[in-house]
């Protein structure tokens, strides 16, 4: 899942988007809010984290002009002003969710995680998909009491596809996704991680739940159902 | 007001015109009568000296000398008033050797006849000279046989008392028309005081609604005398709604400028859970308590008496939407029970702070289902103040708790558990609002907060 930061202060930027990125999001950064405007327009993202005191574009109005522009994604407010005025302002611009600095690690990567799978639709932080249970918090998967060890990459594929159900995902979709936008991307680096995935999650090839859809992409079927 | 600032308090503006008024117009209406008075005395002196003038011309003419000299009266001198004792007014006629005075003087001490030259005549004030008698003389020559010339002095002497009825009559009726036209004066005088004080009173009451908080500025129509104070005034009073929103913006630049460094530092602490950083962690979690506590105080003791009111259901359904945002997927329920008409006579981000804080721990402890009603504290007096219950259906507050969780608010200086740093909030609120808070047990099973916030 891949996150956009919007934090002017460089000290608080670059712990949490180490913070974000050890929980296995792919992590964009901007320090002004103009730039935060255009990183929002342009990138596909999935959530973004917006401050409210930013220079350039203050964070409200940001908000307010990602939404005018028909973009959806969750928005998480980090502010220091803890005021409810503030707070019903923000979230009356457009924003699902703030937090209060100083805030906990936990308490952010819980935020992060409930907004993503809110916007899913999965009530519910634990994902059964057959004999497979996903814990999005923990970022975890067992197969019956057995937990499945997927690498980082492995992972963050599977959560997309689980945060899409039955929805076409291209190649590209995915790369967009699971890496941040000055990375390298190789889309042969995908169909190895789909495979990887494949083999871990279902070794006999019964359940089969990642169909490939011959030159479009990938689609998970067997619908997952929240416990 | 001090016992000092009453002791030097100036004497009021409309005793302070009244006083100088009055002082005024005595001294010049006395002013006045003294020279109406002392006109119409000499004008009467004049009268008289005319008359006794003419009094002489009668004397003489019932004179006769005989040729020793000697001095003959008709016994009619022609004015009824010379024969008559003690009538007030006396002749005497004085030749060389023989004097005679008027039937009139009878038993009254006339003073001296002093003769004087012939052809001359003086009219001589009531004086101690004159033995207190206005007195006219004229000195004529007779003409007696062998060119022998008699020189003979009448004199015509009259009490000052015939004067009086007179004077006293004419001082009687300028002094009464004197005081009038005083009375006249001072009742316009005060008529004057009440029209030229009117916009003064005005200002004051408008200063005074400016306080209660009805008024935000002096709106009126002031004479110009009084538009720079008016001007000024508003001067003033911009300038501190000016402050105010600066004092908060310095408040949350400082909140911000202090909370992004705490969170640095706690998203750079390792989880590891060793004894350091635990005690970063707690010394962080300490420096953002007393951060919202004591900035929340300071924003709530600046508050501003001219507020407008706050609408309280519009605010109470703005939150609302906003807390089922936030609670989107935990499916609760908000019920809110208050009149549309009621309002918050305080500043609106205390009431949002205030009800934002209890109702998200009614959603954060309770089991999805919060209530929150709100009445006024007085129905005849809806700038009294507001009372607030939040209900909440979750495990509720144990009783040897209540008290305790409240103690802690207060003193701000211990960690408040479980309902955490917003309880803190609210108590600093209610305190700013001399208001009280009151944990009970709810109706829909869980714990029952109870506020009451004061705005008068």
């Amino acid at each position: 899942m891949r996150i956009l930061l919007v934090e002017d202060d460089n000290d608080l930027q670059a712990s949490l988007a180490e913070i974000l990125r050890g929980a296995g999001y792919a992590v964009d950064v901007s320090g002004d809010g103009i730039e935060g405007l255009f990183f929002g327009q342009e990138y596909p993202l999935d959530l973004a984290i917006i401050d409210l005191g930013l220079p350039g574009l203050p964070g409200l109005d940001l908000i307010r002009k990602l939404r005018e522009h028909e973009r959806r994604f969750p928005i998480l407010i980090l502010t220091a002003r803890a005021d409810w005025q503030d707070k019903v302002e923000g979230l009356e611009a457009g924003a699902d969710d703030y937090l209060t600095k100083p805030f906990h690690p936990e308490e952010l990567k819980a935020r992060v995680s409930a907004l993503l799978r809110r916007s899913a639709g999965h009530a519910q932080p634990v994902i059964e998909l057959g004999p497979l249970k996903i814990d999005l918090v923990s970022q975890r998967v067992y197969n019956g009491k057995q937990e499945i060890d997927l690498t980082t990459y492995e992972y963050k594929v599977f959560e997309y596809l689980l945060m899409h159900p039955d929805a076409v995902v291209t190649k590209t979709v995915l790369s967009e996704h699971i890496y941040e936008e000055d990375a390298d991307r190789d889309s042969n680096v995908i169909e190895v991680f789909v495979g990887r995935l494949r083999r871990k999650i279902d070794p006999q090839g019964l359940l089969n739940p990642i169909e490939t859809l011959r030159g479009r992409g990938y689609r998970l079927s067997n619908p997952p159902r929240a416990t | 007001m001090s016992i000092k600032a009453k002791q030097t308090r100036p004497i009021s503006l409309r005793l302070r015109l009244v006083v100088l008024a009055v002082l005024l117009l005595t001294i010049s209406l006395g002013l006045v009568g003294f020279a109406l008075d002392a006109a119409f005395h000499r004008s009467s002196e004049a009268g008289l000296r005319a008359r006794m003038e003419s009094l002489v011309y009668l004397v003489l003419a019932a004179t006769e000398v005989g040729d020793d000299g000697s001095l003959m009266f008709d016994e009619n001198p022609g004015d009824p008033r010379l024969d008559q004792p003690g009538s007030g007014v006396y002749a005497s006629v004085t030749g060389d050797n023989d004097h005679w005075t008027s039937d009139s003087s009878l038993g009254i001490s006339l003073p001296d006849p002093v003769p004087i030259p012939t052809g001359e005549s003086d009219f001589l004030p009531a004086s101690d000279e004159t033995g207190f008698f206005y007195t006219y003389r004229c000195g004529v020559s007779w003409e007696l046989p062998q060119d022998r010339l008699l020189p003979v002095t009448v004199s015509i002497l009259v009490d000052p008392q015939e004067l009086q009825p007179e004077l006293r009559a004419f001082r009687k009726g300028l002094w009464q028309s004197l005081g009038l036209t005083g009375i006249i004066l001072v009742l316009a005088q005060l008529v004057l005081l009440a029209l030229g004080l009117r916009p003064l009173r005005r200002i004051t009451e408008d200063i005074s609604g400016i306080e209660s908080g009805k008024l935000n500025r002096l709106e009126g129509n002031f004479p110009k005398e009084l538009e720079p104070l008016q001007r000024n005034l508003n001067h003033l009073l911009n300038t501190e709604q000016a402050n105010q929103v600066r004092y908060r913006n310095a408040l949350d630049s400082l909140a911000h400028s202090l909370k992004t460094p705490l969170s640095v530092i706690r998203s750079s602490l390792q989880s590891d859970g060793s004894a350091k950083t635990v005690a970063i962690e707690n010394a962080v979690a300490d420096m953002q308590r007393l951060i919202a506590t004591r900035l929340q105080r300071a924003a709530a003791s600046s508050r501003s008496s001219n507020a407008p009111a706050v609408e309280v259901k519009t605010q109470l359904e703005r939150l609302v939407l906003s807390l089922k945002r936030v609670y989107s997927q935990e499916l609760i329920n908000i019920d809110v029970m208050i009149d549309p008409d009621l309002e918050f006579f305080g500043e609106q981000r205390d009431f949002l702070e205030l009800t934002g804080n209890l109702l998200d721990n009614g959603c954060k402890y309770g089991k999805g289902q919060v209530r929150l009603s709100a009445q006024t504290i007085d129905a005849g007096e809806p700038r009294a103040g507001i009372r607030l219950q939040v209900d909440d259906n979750g495990p509720g507050i144990a009783e040897d708790q209540r008290e305790q969780l409240l103690q802690r608010g207060v003193r701000g200086d211990e960690r408040v558990e479980g309902h955490g740093l917003g309880l803190a909030i609210v108590l600093e609120i209610v305190r700013a609002y001399q208001g009280d808070i009151t944990i009970t047990e709810s109706d829909l099973g869980g714990a029952r907060v109870s506020v009451t916030l004061l705005t008068r």
